[in-house]
């Protein structure tokens, strides 16, 4: 079950993981370019700190953007996608109930998320040494830690609107619109106190604060209370998810 | 007809949910442009300014790219994996014409989206006391739709190009960042058009330059017909 689950999201996976990996070595190689150069992606990053320029590029910018995107397509269930190619009927058949089926494929896509998410903490400051700059590793472990339980939202989000949308593209068309819409939702008055916004709160928006010789973008202490409610609420999305799938004619 | 018809019933409710949002954040935007002001910038400006930046240029521009990008994938590939794709190449019809249906509805229902906030914009601005200019809303409507047509374009030819259906949708999104990141370094502007800055009319929007992005998005919504015309299913 488990290399099947693999093999099925492996695509998906890879492409994303070379893609920000991609964009985390150009980011931090092309540095001294993009900062002497009027590049127009990096306007604001052309005064400051490295620390300021990582932030702003990877950890608050493209990259933050590009990994909520993907998860998406790392989220869509696969029985219902087996249902449209005929195949649900020879997984279901499988000596396993369908909450394994479906367990195994949340468990891979956990495992893979967490991947995903320690990307720019493997890469930023291993590159960072390369060109005798130095990017501290607790910072990017912190940021790792907000992009794997945000993007666990995101990909329960996924997984569950693809259980209940027909069409295969129609998911991940809902999935990016809650995304979006979500956003509005979170600066509404009565709600903006709560930071519901799930970009901001991966990319530590408004919250980062300067060291005391002002030379590095120090994130607040994390707030595990914070992501044990977003895994509880990303819990009850895949929950959902299950019983619609449990309950699901294929 | 039946053809429009069936490229129609296949991408409908992307594109219904697309034109909904959009519509949907275009009313908000004017509608309730006080509040939201205060999301888009955290400085004093006009309301022309204001529209430019959270629906032509921002927010609204890139929810646009994406649906048009996601409104590219499908197809027979598609069709090949649900095991349907006999059945449509058993119509008494070329692969050309069916290509063409596809493209020709993705391109007309592009059309539909990068109007909608243009005719809205204009239409809801009195209700707030405020007005904009309709001639200037569907300039916007019209750069939105020959570069929407483009990235739909980008979105047709992943789709036949790469297999597995989301794989296609991750290849068109990775391509599309790519190129954004491409076009924004310095001296690429002698060689690529940033086509996002051609939406939001910050970019050449001359008419040789629509006209080149037109003949891009046609060749390769022909360069993709070509490799389904070829190809084994």
């Amino acid at each position: 079950m488990w290399l099947k689950a693999w093999r099925e999201s492996r695509m998906r996976f890879l492409a994303t993981a070379l893609s920000l990996s991609a964009l985390c070595a150009v980011a931090v190689l092309s540095e001294p370019y993009i900062r002497q150069h009027q590049v127009p992606i990096a306007l604001r990053l052309r005064e400051g700190s490295y620390s300021e320029y990582i932030y702003n590029l990877i950890y608050s910018g493209m990259a933050k953007g590009l990994y909520a995107l993907l998860v998406i397509f790392l989220g869509l269930g696969e029985l219902q996608r087996e249902r449209a190619t005929r195949t649900a009927g020879f997984t279901l058949s499988l000596p396993v109930s369908r909450l394994r089926v479906v367990g195994t494929q949340v468990a891979v896509g956990t495992v893979e998320l967490a991947a995903l998410a320690s990307v720019p903490a493997i890469l930023i400051p291993a590159l960072s040494a390369f060109l005798h700059r130095s990017y501290p590793l607790p910072i990017a472990l912190h940021f790792s830690v907000l992009w794997f339980f945000g993007g666990m939202i995101i990909f329960a989000a996924s997984f569950l609107l693809s259980v209940v949308t027909p069409g295969e593209y129609t998911a991940p068309v809902a999935c990016y619109l809650a995304l979006v819409l979500h956003t509005f939702v979170a600066a509404w008055h009565p709600l903006a106190g709560y930071r519901l916004n799930l970009m901001w709160v991966m990319g530590e928006f408004q919250t980062m604060r300067w060291n005391v010789a002002h030379t590095l973008l120090l994130p607040p202490p994390l707030s595990w209370l914070r992501m044990c409610v977003m895994a509880c609420f990303a819990l009850l999305l895949l929950s959902a998810a299950i019983r619609v799938t449990n309950k699901q004619d294929y | 007809m039946m053809l429009l018809y069936k490229a129609w019933l296949e991408s409908r409710a992307r594109f219904l949910l697309g034109l909904l949002a959009l519509a949907g954040l275009s009313a908000v935007f004017v509608l309730f442009n006080q509040d939201v002001r205060t999301v888009v910038t955290d400085h004093d400006m006009s309301y022309v300014e204001y529209i430019w930046r959270g629906i032509f240029k921002g927010q609204l521009r890139d929810i646009y790219v994406i649906l048009t990008l996601l409104l590219g994938l499908g197809g027979l590939d598609r069709e090949r994996s649900y095991g349907t794709a006999g059945h449509t190449l058993a119509l008494p019809v070329s692969r050309w014409r069916l290509i063409a249906a596809r493209g020709l509805t993705g391109i007309v229902e592009t059309a539909v989206l990068a109007i909608l906030p243009a005719s809205l914009v204009p239409a809801l601005s009195p209700f707030v006391h405020e007005s904009y200019s309709w001639l200037l809303a569907f300039q916007f409507g019209a750069l939105w739709t020959i570069g929407g047509t483009l990235i739909f374009a980008i979105g047709f030819l992943a789709s036949v190009l790469v297999a597995g259906e989301y794989s296609a949708a991750v290849a068109a999104l990775v391509f599309l960042f790519g190129y954004s990141i491409t076009t924004d370094l310095p001296g690429m502007e002698h060689y690529l058009v940033d086509i996002h800055d051609v939406m939001n009319g910050s970019g050449p929007h001359d008419i040789s330059t629509l006209a080149a992005i037109s003949v891009t998005a046609a060749a390769m919504i022909w360069f993709g017909g070509l490799i389904t015309s070829r190809k084994d299913y």
